[in-house]
């Protein structure tokens, strides 16, 4: 594969690498209520740029992407609280998990296409909420929990790398062979496979990197939470909130995702804070993404690039 | 022996309960027919007339048979209120869905389910409740049938067998299907589509919703906010299984998800484990017979 010279980098990912890098930068300097934020929006951004791989770039519409968080989350507390894995190893861990699944679950279900697809990830979803329900390894519907301490600066910088890398993999895909086939499968997989690009393949490949993502996220998310509890990880919400982040973003957008993540995730936290308002957030986020989805398709990102023409140079 | 007689017991349970989930399914089998549109929000309309049942039993005392046919007025206001609300922007002038489309409504319908799944929780707390009613049971041998899931199983079976006729025998019914096979032809003859797809859909959320007060009755179902976890993957598998479309695909479809489950927990001695089995045979369905079981 063939990398992307700097000199082609635009603003966009200028941008974005100088966010990531003032973050890492001033991580040890920022005070830990915040710090817990921020590990929060970066795991966040994790999953929606995770989500983002196979969604916003094939089009295909996975509603079941919280199983590969969960199950990332259990590995990770399986391996730190019963193999004693250092948590970092519990992350990779829960990547693996992530990306295996991911490739046996595409090879089932990645042939249906649209509804389909959809309904499959879905329901495959449920049905492993209710498998994990009476799995004795994995707390037997109890859960598991862990007893590792409170490590904010560890979690940030595991995080933060798998962040920068799965958005620049996600830059190297788009600008890429693999990004043009994706593309073309987005707007007519006949036509694509009429072509010559082996679209089964490409499609499993990004599944399972989203996956893989997924599952490093989830792991983190158990380390943040110090545990994997069944009813809580398998929250449809997350799928949605996912979803919602790459909707509101810009779905198949480079920027997108992280504008999207930004905008839901540090809302949702205010909402948290105000005991009155927070049984509505996440009403409120459901109710954004159906006006988003029916009224504003391009997400933040399409309409900037839309009706502005001078974004279109600026924003990807 | 014994052994024998608890699995017709189990049976004979799981055939009650499977014409309950046909006619749950029913509804969103006549929606995805006519309307193509796969509504993810399905089990949060069953979960808004199992609530309706419950407070309609609580303040005025209706048995959940009572409650059907409000229900069902409800779900056609509902249904109406859906079709305007988020698939006429899609639907209107198209001949076919595009896949752009279809992500439009899959991506809307899933917002509203969260959406409907946390106002009733903000209403009415995550407190499991239920009707009591039990019109008693009906012995037959060594087999006791609780009377209520023969009520309506009954009633299932007709909402379903009357769905039928009307498609098939009256005008409208024939309007329908003829929108469901090619729009085009049936704006030809001077229908309207959009006047067709809004019935269409306002029919699905109709039976859909008169199901979600039949569940209520004598199983060990339970209502509270997230109920509609469960009998939405278990109405996608239906319709599946019997074909999108096919109006006996649903009962035939129920009948066997609810032998699974009910038999199936026999078998692996858990619950949960009967769903996630009843779940997951939806994948070798789609791989070796996407158009369904029936011909």
């Amino acid at each position: 594969m063939r990398l992307p010279s700097i000199r082609s980098f635009g603003p966009t990912v200028w941008g974005i690498g100088l966010f990531l890098i003032l973050l890492a930068g001033s991580a040890p300097r920022i005070p830990v209520f915040l710090l817990t934020l921020i590990i929060g929006l970066l795991i966040w951004a994790t999953l929606a740029y995770s989500l983002n791989l196979i969604t916003g770039l094939t089009g295909y519409v996975s509603f079941g992407h919280v199983v590969f968080m969960a199950l990332g989350g259990y590995a990770l507390a399986y391996g730190v609280g019963t193999l004693n894995l250092p948590p970092v190893a519990g992350v990779a861990l829960g990547a693996v998990v992530g990306a295996a699944l991911a490739l046996g679950i595409g090879l089932l279900t990645l042939r249906f296409r649209g509804v389909y697809f959809a309904i499959a990830t879905l329901v495959i979803a449920i049905a492993a909420l209710y498998i994990v329900l009476e799995v004795k390894e994995l707390g037997d519907g109890q859960g598991l929990y862990l007893n590792v301490g409170f490590q904010p600066l560890a979690m940030f910088y595991t995080i933060w790398v798998i962040l920068a890398v799965e958005i620049g993999l996600t830059y190297i895909i788009t600008h890429g062979r693999i990004g043009y086939g994706l593309r073309s499968i987005k707007s007519d997989e006949d036509a694509a496979n009429t072509l010559g690009i082996n679209a089964p393949r490409l499609k499993l490949f990004v599944y399972t990197l989203s996956g893989l993502f997924a599952g490093a996220a989830g792991g983190v998310y158990a380390w943040n939470v110090s545990g994997a509890f069944p009813y809580q990880a398998f929250d449809l919400g997350f799928s949605l909130q996912m979803l919602a982040m790459i909707v509101i973003g810009g779905m198949g957008t480079l920027l997108g995702p992280l504008i999207g993540t930004v905008a839901v995730y540090l809302p949702s936290q205010i909402f948290l804070t105000i005991p009155v308002l927070s049984g509505l957030q996440a009403i409120v986020i459901g109710v954004v993404v159906v006006v988003i989805a029916l009224f504003v398709p391009g997400g933040i990102v399409g309409t900037l690039q839309k009706y502005i023409p001078e974004f279109r140079g600026i924003l990807e | 022996m014994a052994d024998a007689a608890l699995f017709i017991a189990d049976l004979a349970l799981g055939l009650l309960l499977g014409c309950v989930f046909a006619v749950v399914a029913h509804g969103l089998n006549l929606i995805w027919g006519v309307a193509k549109v796969v509504n993810v929000a399905h089990g949060e309309f069953i979960m808004l007339a199992a609530y309706g049942a419950y407070f309609l039993n609580v303040s005025l005392g209706f048995n959940p048979l009572l409650s059907v046919p409000i229900d069902a007025a409800i779900g056609l206001a509902a249904g109406l209120g859906f079709y305007f609300g988020f698939l006429h922007r899609e639907l209107r002038g198209k001949e076919s869905m595009g896949l752009q489309s279809e992500m439009v409504t899959l991506v809307a319908t899933f917002g509203l389910s969260l959406v409907l799944i946390n106002t009733a929780q903000t209403l009415w707390t995550v407190t499991v409740v239920g009707i009591p009613w039990s019109p008693g049971v009906l012995v037959l041998g060594s087999i006791e049938l609780p009377l209520g899931g023969l009520y309506v199983a009954i009633l299932s079976v007709a909402i379903i067998a009357l769905s039928h006729v009307v498609l098939s025998k009256t005008y409208l019914g024939n309007a329908i299907r003829a929108y469901s096979q090619d729009i085009p032809a049936t704006q030809l003859v001077g229908i309207s589509p959009t006047f067709i797809a809004a019935i269409g859909t306002a029919l699905g959320f109709c039976i859909t919703m008169a199901g979600g007060a039949l569940l209520t009755v004598g199983f060990p179902t339970g209502i509270y906010p997230a109920m509609g976890n469960r009998y939405a993957p278990i109405s996608f598998v239906i319709v599946v299984l019997g074909g999108p479309g096919k109006m006996w695909g649903s009962l035939v479809g129920g009948l066997i998800l609810g032998v699974i489950i009910n038999v199936g927990q026999l078998f692996v001695g858990s619950l949960s484990l009967a769903y996630a089995i009843a779940f997951l045979t939806l994948i070798p369905v789609l791989l070796l017979r996407p158009e369904g079981i029936l011909r």
